[in-house]
């Protein structure tokens, strides 16, 4: 890679972005004028809801004690009225009966509806109101009436007030009623102490003083942490976005790629020279917009501040400088991951038009892991950091706040996996400029019926990689749908393994033995049934025993690090009481030999297979690893059953098919059904395996000098199939021979 | 200069499984001389010289540009080769000389030369007027001219036009001529697809016939007409097109 060209194109695209006026009018025109302009709109309508009065309707206003007073209209031009909480209030009297009525009510709530006024408070002669009927009950059915406030204080009457929750002004009105209703009770009160000759003071006894020890910086830096990387990321990934079009499919469009592309800089070159002009854009726009959001909001809040709208808002001021700078930290990995997977997108793209399509998409995907951050109780642990973008934002989170000790821990592992992202990507990004098929498609005329007619008619011999991915989220639909249905089911053994046979075997092994079928030329190629040798199968069985102590380890902790509801704990209890009862041989099909055989099938046949082509090994271990995950429904199985899919797709591309995965997925499955409620009893236990379990709080697992040993033990399996050279044609046994070993290895056995 | 064996391109196709762009062609084409690929439009002429110009790589078969493979030494081949095609537009956003200036500079020749070099293509091509205009303002004969300053400005020893002349006037296209003819007095080995005869039959020292993938018949323009006794280049293009339909049960066009 020659970084003078790189240089080279990188100038140009900067110089021949900074002329496009579309690109300059969203990178730095809107967020300069954006902001200010939505905050001088803001501050507009927060002054209209501060003038806006309402109109309370007072019926029986004669039976309220003269003092205090309560119902005193102070319209809200009265800059420092004594009591500022009744500022744009008016009350309107009425005078009505004595007793609360039904035709009353009907009146009130015609006048209510009509807009006359925004609240009515009656208030009975002698004080108690008689409510017809249970009242809570009342408000649940018509859901209008809010409450009537009984007092059980002879001399006080109570209130009945009705309202309209649908309406904001009623809603406002009822807000300001309350609290100057508060206002009167504790004037009341200390006024009813001071007759009876009582300290006045007592009305509030404690008082409480409260201080901070968070210095003014971290307070404002709590909410601006969790705001400003929302909002700087998502302008990150849209100042990505549109320059990469421009790069890509505008360049496509107007031509000029293939000029490019005959020049001496290679696709390489070009891919870094338009990457960096991306990056830089994104970096650009956030950082612009990032610096407008904040001036605007911080001048807004200190104006709230000085209006009173938002107490303690003034003491918001603009983000420290240390934030800001870890902010930035941030945005650098963030703004390199989203331009290169701009820049792939968009190269996928012919015009322009097209890439606009492909934004949204987009934005999907990078939304909920930019948004998970914002939900509360979310901490920077060892299973938020691994999630990228989460875990990045999360640490800057952690900076920001101050806590470095807790940010410092999890920083490796944000390193890793951003800049694997990245890599990724990149690698992703130069990968569509490779390909001639993403760089001149042509816009070829699509219809159904000769896409169908193509799809029969230049069938393979396995599936591509399209109809494997395409198979993975057909699987993982329908497994969503399926769960959904079946998650009403009795809990009973018969009903268990009912619905669970047919998730696996209409959900998991329908689709891809029906897209075997029909899309591929046989299905042995295409699903992997290629016969084992016997050696290979035993080593896979005992890989599965010795694994599973690593394994048991791995979900113990990843129940730990995300922890599960109650409510699903409660029914995975239930389910182990149901399973742990019913007969084992039909327990052993149904939750180890059938799944296994409907999930190795699928992944590590049809889907692994299909990925598998021109040798593009990782993709089809990664993406068969994160299907064969996903579809376990809970993130904890999702994340270690993707572990063990890598293991299986190891399996399944050295040894050339699925039996070995499958021998190892049925022993693995078995250990993991039957192995808790067997050691669960000591007494089970024979006395030569005690060494390998020990007694925890938690109950019996397996012992670390087990665990140690397993590991090095699976270590040497991983090793020897490893080792193993892959489709080995030629010494693959036929199924006679095979069954030749099996039955005497069976009959050495018997021996 | 040019040798190319046997070369082979295919693509997926939706509705023909697989589509032969390039059947086993094979031809050569040396130094000081305008080599003319003539066929009509979806011949196969576009992708030939697109992996001439390494934009694509051969299913099968082997070219060698100046000495080098197009699949192994690309990089070597592209900076020997000056590619102008209809698909090879200008930078809008860039005036006339900074689009040169940016491939000048691609081809790694140094300021000072480059300035002098660009000087002189400027002054050849009469574009000195049009240098800071921007190219999105200009006329397609001034852009014609700026995709060949462009191709010319590292003076490759090997050119190759696409349908360099379509949608050019009369004029401009008399001038674009006269500008390949000059290059070839200078020694170079120029590639020149078209699917006008007047054109090859003005400039063209040997043709192709290209048809399906497939080059029907090569030679001088003497040649050929002897050989097929012809003299009219059109009606040779003609029967010979005709002839092939014929042969492959094809209705003609």
């Amino acid at each position: 890679m020659n970084w003078d060209q790189i240089k080279i194109i990188f100038h140009r695209e900067m110089r021949d972005q900074l002329r496009d006026r579309r690109t300059l009018f969203t990178i730095v025109v809107l967020p300069l004028v954006l902001y200010p302009l939505l905050g001088m709109v803001l501050l507009q309508m927060t002054q209209f809801t501060r003038v806006q009065e309402v109109r309370i309707c007072v019926a029986g206003k004669e039976h309220w004690p003269e003092h205090p007073r309560l119902f005193e209209s102070v319209s809200n031009s009265v800059a420092d009225s004594p009591d500022s909480v009744s500022r744009g209030v008016e009350f309107i009297s009425q005078s009505v009966g004595d007793e609360l009525t039904a035709k009353m009510r009907t009146q009130a709530r015609i006048e209510l509806a009509s807009g006359q006024y925004d609240l009515w408070v009656f208030i009975p002669k002698g004080g108690k109101i008689q409510p017809s009927g249970n009242r809570d009950q009342n408000i649940t059915a018509n859901g209008e009436e809010l409450e009537a406030t009984i007092s059980n204080v002879d001399g006080i009457p109570s209130l009945y007030i009705l309202g309209n929750r649908a309406s904001e002004r009623s809603l406002l009105a009822e807000r300001r009623f309350r609290t100057m209703l508060a206002h009167w009770q504790q004037r009341w009160l200390k006024e009813q102490l001071r007759t009876h000759d009582l300290d006045p003071r007592l009305a509030d006894p404690i008082s409480v003083a409260t201080s901070d020890i968070a210095p003014p910086d971290t307070r404002s830096a709590l909410l601006w942490s969790k705001i400003l990387p929302f909002v700087m990321l998502i302008w990150a990934l849209t100042g990505a976005f549109y320059p990469a079009i421009d790069l890509c499919a505008g360049e496509k469009e107007r031509g000029t790629l293939e000029t490019l592309l005959s020049s001496p800089a290679n696709r390489r070159e070009i891919v870094w020279g338009k990457l960096l002009t991306v990056y830089c854009f994104s970096i650009c726009t956030a950082l612009l917009n990032l610096t407008s959001m904040q001036v605007t909001a911080s001048v807004l809040m200190r104006q709230f501040g000085r209006l009173g709208i938002a107490e303690g808002l003034d003491s918001l001021g603009p983000l420290p400088i240390s934030s800001l700078g870890w902010l930035i930290v941030i945005l650098l990995p963030m703004s390199a991951l989203f331009s290169a997977l701009a820049l792939a997108i968009a190269a996928l793209a012919r015009s322009s038009k097209e890439g606009q399509y492909y934004l949204m998409p987009m934005l999907l995907v990078c939304m909920p892991l930019v948004l998970l951050p914002m939900l509360p109780g979310m901490t920077l642990s060892v299973g938020t950091c691994v999630l990228p973008i989460t875990g990045a934002v999360m640490l800057a989170r952690s900076f920001i706040e101050g806590q470095y000790h807790e940010a410092w821990i999890h920083a490796p592992f944000v390193v890793i996996v951003t800049a694997s992202c990245c890599i990724l990507a990149a690698k992703w990004a130069e990968k569509q400029f490779e390909s001639e098929s993403v760089l001149f498609r042509e816009n070829e005329r699509f219809g159904i019926s000769s896409w169908l007619r193509h799809l029969w008619r230049d069938r393979a011999s396995v599936a591509s990689p399209a109809e494997a991915i395409l198979c993975g989220l057909v699987i993982l639909v329908a497994l969503f749908f399926g769960r959904l249905v079946s998650s009403d089911t009795v809990l009973n053994w018969d009903s268990i393994a009912r619905s669970s046979l047919r998730t696996q075997i209409a959900l998991v092994l329908g689709p891809s033995l029906l897209m075997a079928t029909v899309l591929t030329r046989s299905l042995r190629p295409s699903m992997g049934l290629r016969v084992p040798r016997f050696l290979d199968l035993s080593v896979c069985v005992l890989f599965a025993v010795c694994l599973h102590p690593l394994y048991s380890r791995i979900v113990w902790f990843l129940n730990r690090e995300y922890s599960m509801g109650s409510e699903t704990q409660a029914v995975l209890e239930q389910l182990q009481g149901v399973i742990s009862a019913a007969p084992w041989h039909s327990v052993w099909i149904v939750m180890a030999i059938i799944p296994a055989i409907c999930e190795e099938l699928t992944f590590r046949g049809f889907i692994f297979n299909g990925l598998k082509q021109k040798n593009n090994v990782l993709r089809a271990i990664l993406i068969s690893a994160l299907f064969f995950g996903f579809s376990h429904g809970m993130l904890q199985q999702s994340i270690a059953a993707s572990m063990m899919g890598i293991v299986l797709g190891m399996i399944a591309w050295k040894t050339g098919g699925v039996f070995c995965g499958l021998a190892f997925h049925v022993t693995h499955n078995t250990l993991s059904t039957f192995l808790p409620q067997w050691i669960a009893e000591e007494s089970n236990l024979p006395t030569t395996m005690r060494w390998a379990f020990s007694r925890t709080s938690e109950g019996v697992d397996y012992s670390s000098l087990w665990l140690t040993v397993s590991v090095l033990l699976s270590l040497l399996c991983a090793a020897y199939i490893w080792t193993r050279k892959e489709h080995e044609k030629s010494n693959a046994p036929s199924t006679v021979s095979w069954l030749r070993q099996a039955l005497s290895a069976a009959s050495f056995a018997r021996r | 200069m040019i040798e190319v064996q046997e070369l082979t391109k295919s693509y997926p196709d939706l509705d023909r499984g697989c589509f032969v762009a390039l059947d086993g062609v094979s031809f050569r084409a040396n130094a000081g001389e305008i080599y003319g690929l003539l066929g009509p439009n979806g011949a196969g002429k576009t992708t030939a010289l697109r992996i001439l110009s390494t934009i694509l790589k051969p299913t099968c078969g082997w070219v060698r540009v100046n000495g080098f493979d197009v699949v192994q030494n690309a990089s070597e081949v592209r900076k020997s080769i000056g590619f102008v095609s209809n698909n090879t537009a200008i930078y809008d956003r860039l005036t006339g000389w900074e689009m040169v200036e940016y491939f000048g500079r691609l081809y790694g020749i140094p300021r000072k030369q480059l300035d002098d070099r660009m000087n002189k293509l400027f002054d050849d091509l009469r574009m000195q007027d049009i240098r800071n205009v921007p190219c999105a303002k200009m006329s397609t004969g001034m852009k014609q001219k700026v995709s060949i300053a462009r191709a010319l400005v590292h003076d490759p020893p090997v050119l190759i036009f696409d349908e360099a002349s379509v949608g050019l006037d009369v004029l401009v296209a008399r001038a674009l001529l006269d500008i390949i003819a000059r290059l070839r007095t200078d020694g170079k080995c120029i590639i020149f697809s078209t699917h006008i005869m007047r054109e090859v039959e003005r400039l063209c020292d040997r043709v192709a016939i290209m048809h399906r993938g497939q080059i029907l018949a090569e030679g001088t323009i003497q040649e050929l007409s002897d050989r097929y006794g012809q003299d009219d280049l059109e009606d040779l293009f003609h029967d010979l097109l005709a002839n092939h339909n014929q042969m492959h049960g094809v209705a003609s066009e």
